[in-house]
């Protein structure tokens, strides 16, 4: 008898199986039609590197080298010169490669001036890898092009449809849960 | 070097066939290779070979600063990236003497977990696809979705986000982080019962799991096998319990072991793990504080004292552990990594030898090796 | 240096090719897939049901040139079943497996990819048709062409609707296991003389596979001639006019559908060419069109076996047929509805334990064939026998 019972076991045992396949065909698809449809990146997410410029036109960086020193891979390059109006100094050259990048961010945690940030923008594919090697022209390009962009100094930045550069809202924040939640606060008493 | 370790055939022997498993064959999980001799279906001999992934971690991180080593850890592990940053920043931090804000310690506890989850519904996959079953593959893949898309949220990146740091964590939460978390666990609790009726419950998966590749607690130990390999042999050993680190001590959670160690027990213990991640993260999600520090104060240089730690953590696959070896400079002397995949891969030729092939497909999966770490 | 091209210059929207599947018309979709069905339905009826009625008005069936004419002819038009038969399945597999997993499946070519098995059949037939240097070129060759021919003479004895077959044989049943157990032979063939070890060990399991269930399953249909009384398959059908063989004979009807699974290598039996173990099993070493021939005689059996299951377990083409005559044509095209709904029905109970199922270990599959089924097949053999014996007392 025991034989019996087994097999309805795994009769019974196949059947849950089938059910819990079955039961997923109502289900939506959950396929992203990619190149048809683009996926929203968040800003604080490591894809491309950009180079901020202010509202005015001029550089936000300011040549510290910071990023240059904390680069794992060492895939930038700054040549710098003496200000000859003021202190400091002005860049002459900022080239990246994207090909060695790692996509760590390090540079964009060490930059004191939020010059180097990440964006949403995505799409690195090139046919020939010599041209992932960006240069300063490049990069304020794509810094230009940015709607959107995070650095850990002055947190996810918009531009607005008029060219300004704003604060994003707390939604968009990490950390704006703060500000949140002492707004909700604020409404209820 | 053609050592010993070559599979030669036997002169003047015919009913054995010497096969090259790997490195391109769609089981070995990467780049294993499996010289294996076959009798008909039961194998007589198996040597692995290794490194066809070297990267050459160690030394290149004698070359690093400190910050930039953690982008090098991420990628030892890739499937349970995260995880792997914790020894090595908790052997700095110790060296450093930072303190860390319990804050930040619950965050990393959840994205620890969750990578567990992460982790572990991939080797449920990918096990599942070496059995012959295609459909859990694509369920388990659509749920480690949702732990992504929190991680890259919050962290910058999809599986390697560099996201720890000294002293805590690199950036605050984004504000829907809890929210998304607490949503994922209740859409996951009600997803493991589908798991369970297409895997642990299957019939057909019994036949193939029940009493195949079976580990005694003895030759787990003697073999320095960790992680669900090993708890799965009898062994109740946990990092997380043995030498709590961030916020365990003060979570509750159990540690399922069972006592056949063979396939079908390793499949259970990870499946129980999951549950368990469940639980330690509903209740991290209870004592974290919604706003508050998110890192400690540490030097803008790093630079520890002279001296040498030893931190373990127990990621997906088992112990794993960093050493560090400092002499106060920028650049650690050495690093050190102990990876669990590559202990526990020593156990192929124990226990596929006498295994039948289709067996030896399973084993391996029940091992559940990833060979960037195995090869570092 | 070249410079890096801005990300506005790259930003390439891709092509769509014929139908949008981001903008989905579930309609149309619907639709498409109803008409490939209504085409199998009418080739079914072209190859079953007018041509022979043709021949047989004018009486060319009697004189040695009109025969030689209808069985070319039909040959023609059974290639031509087969190849529709394989590219609906094919598709069809696809999309089911694609919906019960959560994701889309084939969408582009056609709406919701009706014609997505047109466009790979094209493919492979603009693909070079390889032959590594140390395969048994003969055997080689030769092997896909048994395995199709084995699975496309099946079709000759299908009987789709009263007096609708192309050959209507008086040992129907013997054929179907004749014509069967050939495949196997093309199966093995192509694993052994491909020089490559996982065809080797494909090759094996797949003789191993296939001659063991050919038992049970020949014990089964064995049950069926005895029950019914004829090997005559349009006799059996006959039969089932009271009450359809699967309530009777149900311990065969398992057996039959267990060993129909194997026979077809789908999962849970689908050792052969276990691709996580075998990279390909007994197909490695196959390309192109070659390898093309393996894939549609998986198809065709995936519609044959289903097929012969409705014909000997669940009353063939029976169904209401609202008043129509016996034996007129159109009660002949209602009935074939019935069957090939009756089949869709079965495929997708395939499909769907295929969807489901992990693999069998190959000394389990052993076990479950010679210790399960053939034991279970004699049981439904003696039943048979028995239930035989009292009608004819009754």
């Amino acid at each position: 008898m025991s034989l019996f019972a087994e097999v309805w076991e795994a009769v019974k045992a196949v059947g849950a199986g089938l059910g819990a396949v079955n039961k997923r065909i109502s289900e939506p698809a959950v396929t992203e039609f990619y190149p048809y449809k683009k996926p929203e990146i968040p800003p604080v997410s490591v894809q491309f590197l950009a180079l901020i410029q202010n509202e005015d036109g001029t550089d936000r960086c300011v040549a510290c080298l910071q990023c240059e020193r904390v680069c794992p891979s060492q895939v930038i390059t700054i040549e710098r010169k003496r200000n000859p109006e003021g202190k400091g100094f002005v860049l002459e050259r900022f080239d990246l490669d994207f090909a060695n990048c790692m996509h760590c961010a390090n540079c964009v945690e060490a930059c004191p001036v939020s010059a180097i940030v990440t964006v949403g923008a995505f799409e690195h594919a090139v046919y020939d890898i010599n041209l992932l090697k960006a240069d300063k022209a490049m990069l304020d390009h794509i810094g230009h092009e940015a709607r959107v962009w995070y650095s850990p100094k002055f947190g996810v930045e918009l531009r607005t449809p008029e060219g300004k550069i704003q604060k994003a809202p707390p939604e968009m924040q990490p950390g704006g849960l703060a500000e949140l939640l002492k707004a909700e606060g604020g409404e209820a008493s | 070097m053609r050592g010993p370790t070559t599979v030669e055939p036997v002169p003047g022997r015919t009913d054995e066939l010497i096969i090259n498993m790997g490195p391109q064959h769609p089981a070995t999980h990467g780049v294993l290779k499996v010289v294996i001799g076959v009798e008909g279906e039961r194998i007589t001999r198996a040597v692995p070979h290794i490194g066809f992934l070297h990267r050459n971690h160690e030394k290149i991180e004698e070359a690093r600063t400190y910050p930039q080593i953690i982008t090098y850890t991420d990628r030892m592990d890739y499937v349970s990236g995260l995880q792997n940053e914790l020894p090595f920043i908790l052997a700095v931090e110790d060296l450093l003497g930072v303190e860390v804000p319990q804050r930040a310690k619950l965050i990393r506890t959840i994205f620890f977990e969750l990578f567990r989850i992460a982790s572990h519904l991939v080797w449920l996959g990918t096990g599942m696809l070496d059995l012959g079953a295609i459909t859990p593959f694509l369920y388990t893949f659509r749920d480690r979705e949702m732990i992504l898309e929190i991680t890259e949220k919050t962290a910058g990146a999809r599986m390697l986000p560099n996201y720890f740091t000294f002293g805590g964590v690199r950036r605050d939460v984004h504000p829907d982080f809890f929210k998304d978390v607490a949503h994922f666990l209740d859409f996951f609790e009600t997803r493991l019962p589908d798991y369970y009726a297409l895997v642990l419950d299957s019939p057909v998966f019994q036949a193939r799991a029940v009493g195949v590749g079976v580990l005694s607690r003895e030759r787990a130990i003697a073999r320095g096998a960790s992680g669900p390999v090993l708890r799965a042999s009898g062994v109740a050993y946990d990092v997380r319990k043995a030498e709590p680190y961030d916020a365990y001590p003060d979570l509750e959670f159990q540690v399922p072991t069972r006592t056949e160690g063979d396939v079908f027990a390793r499949f259970w213990v990870r499946f129980k793990e999951m549950e368990e991640s469940v639980k330690i993260i509903r209740q991290a999600l209870e004592k974290v504080p919604k706003t508050g520090p998110y890192k400690g104060k540490v030097p803008p240089r790093v630079k520890p004292k002279p001296g040498a730690r030893y931190r373990a953590v127990e990621i997906s696959r088992g112990h794993l552990g960093t050493y560090v070896v400092s002499d106060g400079s920028e650049r650690p002397l050495r690093v050190k990594h102990r990876s669990p995949s590559f202990a526990n891969l020593q156990l192929i030729p124990d226990l596929f030898v006498g295994a039948r092939f289709a067996d030896a497909i399973a084993i391996l999966s029940s091992l559940d090796p990833v060979f960037g770490e195995v090869d570092r | 240096m070249s410079r890096m091209p801005l990300p506005a210059d790259r930003l390439v929207q891709p092509k769509l090719v014929g139908y949008d599947p981001t903008r989905p018309r579930p309609w149309l979709e619907r639709l498409a897939y109803t008409l490939f069905f209504a085409a199998l339905w009418a080739m079914v009826i072209l190859a079953y049901g007018a041509v022979p009625a043709l021949f047989r008005r004018f009486g060319w069936l009697s004189t040695t040139a009109g025969f030689l004419a209808y069985a070319v002819v039909e040959a023609v038009l059974a290639f031509l079943l087969a190849a529709v038969v394989a590219l609906i399945l094919i598709v069809v597999l696809r999309k089911y497996l694609g919906k019960v997993q959560e994701r889309v499946g084939p969408m582009h070519y056609g709406p919701a990819g009706v014609f997505q098995t047109v466009f790979d059949a094209l493919k492979l037939l603009g693909k070079e048709d390889f032959a590594p240097k140390r395969v048994d070129w003969l055997i080689f060759r030769i092997a896909p062409a048994i395995v199709f021919v084995s699975a496309f003479l099946l079709m000759v004895a299908l009987p789709v609707a009263g007096g609708w077959v192309m050959a209507d044989l008086n040992v129907g049943l013997l054929y179907i296991v004749a014509v069967s157990t050939l495949g196997a032979y093309g199966v093995v063939l192509g694993g052994l003389s491909q020089g490559n070890k996982w065809g080797l060990l494909g090759g094996f399991r797949a003789g191993a596979q296939l001659v063991s269930y050919e038992v049970p399953l020949a014990l089964a249909l064995l049950a069926v001639g005895v029950y019914a009384g004829s090997l005559r398959l349009s006799d059996i059908v006959e039969h089932q006019y009271g009450v359809w063989h699967v309530v009777p004979l149900f311990l065969s009807f398992v057996v039959y559908l267990v060993a129909s699974i194997a026979e077809l290598k789908a999962t849970p039996f689908d050792l052969p060419e276990a691709e996580s173990e075998l990279v390909a099993g007994y197909n490695t070493e196959y390309s192109g069109m070659s390898f093309a021939f393996f894939f549609l005689a998986e198809f065709v059996e995936l519609f044959l076996l289903p097929g012969f299951m409705v014909v000997l377990f669940f009353g063939g083409w029976h169904g209401p047929l609202f008043g129509l005559a016996p034996g007129s044509f159109a009660a002949g095209v209602l009935q074939s509805l019935y069957f090939l709904i009756k089949v869709a029905v079965w495929v997708w109970i395939f499909l769907w334990i295929r969807a489901t199922l992990p693999r069998f270990r190959d000394d389990q599959l052993m076990d479950l064939a010679w210790k399960g089924l053939l034991p279970l097949a004699l049981v439904g053999l003696l039943v048979a026998a028995f239930l035989r014996m009292f009608l004819e007392v009754l």
